[in-house]
């Protein structure tokens, strides 16, 4: 990957102390297997050289998708509605999974008027929080992929009929060649950076802890040609996180009245697109969209930092006819 | 083997039930000779709480300031719940800890309101144009930390606590009707209450030559949450500061009464994101405590890596953006790449970046194999090697120690009136930690730091601790030093984790738990102590009442009083070196 320019053994730098040995007993054969692997390993030391860049390599992933681990999108693995209704036991195990989810992101097939084989969009992705309840209690309907939900233009689009397969390849698309993208794309469009401003409209934060993570030297979006600015009277797009809290939505209205046209809304996070687990309370008003107008929804709870990027090129998109209509 | 011996004779030591008995005993002849005969009963539950009756909610203050005066206790939360469909008014449960007389010890003093007589006629139909007031005996005289709960108890049940000089609205802002009470019973999740111009909220006015405000938010400059500061300020000096939050309320308390247990587990990971694993710890062990659920060691050792995962990524983004605040970008590029490499490895571990989803009641979700354990121990390595040189540029940058030095000063007292938790008060030499005062999952078998483990270790640190001024450079030091810690214990639990052969990741867990029993659950986030407190519903698995109270909560008000000798250009960073979530206050 790009920071891979230096590889470094661990044992060319200066070493922390090593505290972790003293502390258990009776298992050293263990402790001696764990500092084998750590001699044959590489280290994924940053190290700093004089004035020059720092170098690391590590264990980051410059994939959309996640590691195999990342609890991504859910998809269903009927082959359409008919075949979950006309199959009692797939109907049981199917409403099992409608009960246990939180935030019912899966539509209840029995709910009065749900039973109508041509319906679609049964898996609402807008919803979706992530936990992974519905693959626990039903493994054969549900399986949850290592990449994420990708955003869309449409609150229609976020409901998958079945499964929401990714539009891309989620798990091969790179990080770096959509900014490569993207960068291209502000620079057309724009001919100058893309302006953001986040909003926080009553998100749990963790939303915030993916944006912050955009500016990292990690993803560094700044060399994409994105720039989060500090007033919404500079910005071209505005970020907005939670399910848009009661207490917070004058303060969303008039951010976005202080922002010039042409102007992109864009909704981050399962909360932001529906209401998430917050739902739509007395406290919430179940969405952004309920507040200002919204033309990109990036589900996801929270999303990674690579599906913010793809959201943001969809968004870049929008700009598009919005600055002819002005000349 | 050997290990879960360990195990066995710890858990055994964990609450020390000679101390509990012996604080029970002393606790009731001085109470019940104090206040004669007002208390009702006194009750041991749940192992380490202690629960007093009052028999009449007049003597509360009496009862509070007693149990100060003598057991130096702290005020740790106040619950209220209303608990009319029981049979009982609306309920009032003030928590203490009284670490000086014994540790692990919680005191509940309860006391319940009666409706006043106007209520029952309006009721009856007798539409009486008096307003009924239920009111309760303030106790912010006696324990000044106790103003924002009162006015919390005000907005979401409409009590109105007597002799609380302010009484302005909180949670719910001003544009809400003056008589939505949302925790009441009768009050439906959904209700969309109409926005009313009527109340105005008046913020302290400071007046003079010279002297102008400065307001700032809701909507913030950085990428952070909502929330709005006014300063009084003098030139640059900030003469007064006073914080307005609750914009991110999200009514989680009243949704988790709408929610069965489980759901509420991913409502609570979700109260303040990057606090996730604390958070639902203690939801859990509230439960466990409960149903009384023997957690399975393995899963025990799991959710105390995980919690420990998430003190480090959070600490070391605290440290980057206390060098961003400080114009040090160099510092921040570097801890946050550290940072994100933690983020990283949290994902390969629970598959979520923000340890989402780990805990679940009874034990947790996910197995750490041995593939991610090996990793985990080395990657920790290097992290933990590549931190402490990066901290030690810092340190020696005068660019960046001065501007800590001296910047946003806690004092103790301070610190001591408002009952402060977490990093804070350690920085103000209070010696407070939920994982060493009321050890729970593996943390009585851990070193959780050097300082407790012998006698004389700790005499180094109280002296050490007179010495701490409070200022945000004591906060960078204590978060380095808590990092070296965090990765010291989780390369000790993963060797621990690959010692252990076994299987088990929960307990079974029963279809329901008992209706309307009731148990606090508690956590040190990297913030400081979490508590929640839950009340199992009618019908065993759903919640009657579930009151949070986070590190936030009680940490805010240390701001007003941290910026006070500074100027406004520091405030960012106060703020930062303080680690404060808006989410987690708000609720
Ligand atoms: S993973 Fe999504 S769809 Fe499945 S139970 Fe959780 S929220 Fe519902
Ligand atoms: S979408 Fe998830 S991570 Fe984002 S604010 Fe909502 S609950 Fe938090």
């Amino acid at each position: 990957m790009m920071f891979d320019r230096f590889r470094r053994n661990r044992n060319n730098v200066v070493n922390g102390t090593d505290q972790g040995k003293a502390q258990v007993k009776g298992s050293n054969d263990i402790l001696k297997e764990l500092d084998q692997f750590e001699k044959l390993s590489f280290s994924s030391h940053g190290e700093i050289l004089g004035n020059r860049v720092a170098t690391l390599h590590g264990d980051f992933t410059d994939e959309l998708g996640g590691t195999s681990a990342f609890r991504g999108n859910v998809s269903l693995t009927a082959q359409n509605v008919k075949a979950i209704i006309d199959n009692p036991p797939v109907l049981d195990e199917y409403q099992n999974a409608v009960d246990v989810c939180p935030t019912a992101a899966i539509k209840n097939l029995l709910g009065p008027g749900n039973k109508d084989p041509t319906s679609e969009g049964i898996f609402d992705t807008g919803k979706c929080i992530l936990c992974g309840r519905c693959q626990d209690i039903a493994p054969n309907l549900f399986k949850i992929k290592n990449y994420p939900a990708l955003a869309v233009k449409r609150k229609s689009e976020l409901l998958s009929s079945l499964g929401g397969e990714p539009q891309l390849d989620g798990g091969k698309e790179v990080y770096s060649t959509l900014g490569e993208d993207l960068k291209c794309k502000i620079g057309k469009i724009l001919g100058r950076s893309l302006a953001i401003r986040e909003v926080d409209a009553g998100s749990c934060n963790g939303c915030e802890v993916e944006i912050t993570a955009l500016n990292n030297p990690i993803y560094d979006i700044e060399r994409f040609g994105v720039h989060f600015v500090a007033s919404p009277r500079h910005a071209d797009v505005l970020l907005v996180t939670g399910p848009a809290s009661r207490n917070m939505e004058i303060a969303l209205r008039m951010t976005h009245e202080a922002t010039p046209d042409p102007k992109i809304v864009i909704a981050v996070g399962a909360c932001a697109c529906s209401g998430g687990i917050f739902g739509d309370t007395y406290a919430t008003t179940g969405g952004i969209d309920n507040v200002v107008p919204v033309d990109v929804y990036i589900p996801g709870c929270p999303p990674r930092p690579a599906a913010l990027l793809y959201g943001l090129l969809l968004a870049v998109d929008r700009l598009k006819p919005n600055i002819r209509k002005e000349k | 083997m050997e290990v879960s011996h360990e195990v066995e004779a710890l858990k055994q030591a964990d609450i020390s039930s000679a101390a509990t008995t012996s604080l029970v005993a002393k606790f009731q002849t001085g109470l019940l000779a104090a206040l004669a005969k007002k208390t009702g009963g006194i009750e041991l539950l749940n192992e380490n709480e202690i629960h007093v009756e009052l028999q009449s909610s007049d003597s509360i203050p009496e009862a509070c300031s007693y149990l100060k005066q003598e057991f130096q206790a702290r005020l740790a939360m106040m619950i209220c719940s209303d608990e009319r469909q029981l049979g009982r008014g609306f309920v009032l449960r003030y928590v203490f800890e009284a670490k000086a007389e014994a540790r692990n010890v919680f005191i509940f003093v309860t006391s319940e309101l009666v409706e006043s007589r106007n209520e029952k006629e309006e009721k009856d139909g007798n539409n009486s144009d008096v307003k009924h007031i239920i009111s309760f005996p303030s106790i912010v005289l006696q324990i000044p930390s106790a103003v924002l709960y009162e006015r919390e108890v005000n907005d979401m049940f409409g009590l109105l606590p007597a002799g609380n000089p302010d009484t302005r609205p909180l949670v719910l802002h001003e544009q809400w009707p003056a008589e939505a009470f949302p925790l009441r019973k009768e009050f439906d999740l959904g209700t969309k209450v109409k926005r009313t111009l009527q109340r105005e909220y008046k913020f302290t006015n400071i007046e003079g030559d010279g002297i102008c405000e400065i307001p700032v938010g809701p909507v913030h400059a950085g990428i952070i949450e909502p929330g709005h500061f006014r300063f009084s300020i003098q030139g640059e000096n900030i003469l007064n500061l006073e914080t307005r939050l609750y914009y991110t309320h999200k009514g989680i308390e009243k949704l988790a009464e709408n929610m069965k247990l489980d759901q509420v587990l991913l409502l609570s990971e979700r109260i303040s994101g990057d606090e996730s694993v604390a958070n639902s710890l203690a939801y859990c062990q509230a439960l466990e405590r409960i149903g009384r659920l023997q957690v399975p060691e393995r899963a025990v050792l799991i959710r105390t890596l995980c919690a420990e995962m998430e003190r480090v990524y959070n600490h070391i983004g605290t440290l980057a953006g206390m060098s961003t605040d400080v114009g040090f970008a160099y510092g921040a590029a570097r801890l946050n790449i550290l940072k994100e490499r933690m983020m990283s490895l949290n994902e390969q571990v629970t598959g979520s970046r923000l340890l989402f989803g780990i805990n679940r009641i009874g034990g947790v979700g996910t197995d750490l194999s041995k593939d991610t354990a090996r990793l985990l121990y080395i990657s920790l390595k290097t992290i933990l090697d590549d931190f402490n040189l990066v901290i030690s540029h810092l340190r020696t940058k005068s660019s960046v120690i001065d501007r800590l030095r001296y910047t946003g000063i806690i004092s103790r007292q301070v610190a001591i009136d408002l009952g402060l938790v977490g990093v804070a008060a350690r920085c103000a030499g209070i010696d407070v930690d939920t994982r060493l005062d009321n050890p729970y999952s593996a943390y009585p078998m851990l070193k959780v730091d050097s300082h407790h483990d012998s006698p004389q270790h700790s005499t180094q640190y109280s002296v050490e601790m007179q010495k701490r001024v409070g200022d945000a450079l004591s906060r960078f030091d204590v978060r380095v030093e808590e990092v070296n810690d965090s990765i010291r214990i989780i390369r000790d639990l993963v060797t621990r984790l690959l010692d252990d052969g076994s299987k088990s990741l929960a307990a079974p867990r029963p279809s329901s738990f008992e209706p309307y029993s009731h148990a606090l659950g508690y956590a040190e986030s990297h913030r400081g102590q979490t508590l929640h407190w839950v009340m199992v519903g009618s019908d065993g698995n759903s919640l009657y009442r579930y009151k949070v109270r986070t590190a936030s909560f009680v940490n805010w008000p240390a701001i007003e009083q941290a910026v006070l000798n500074d100027i406004v250009p520091d405030f960012p960073l106060v703020n930062k070196s303080l680690d404060l979530s808006y989410s987690g206050n708000d609720l």
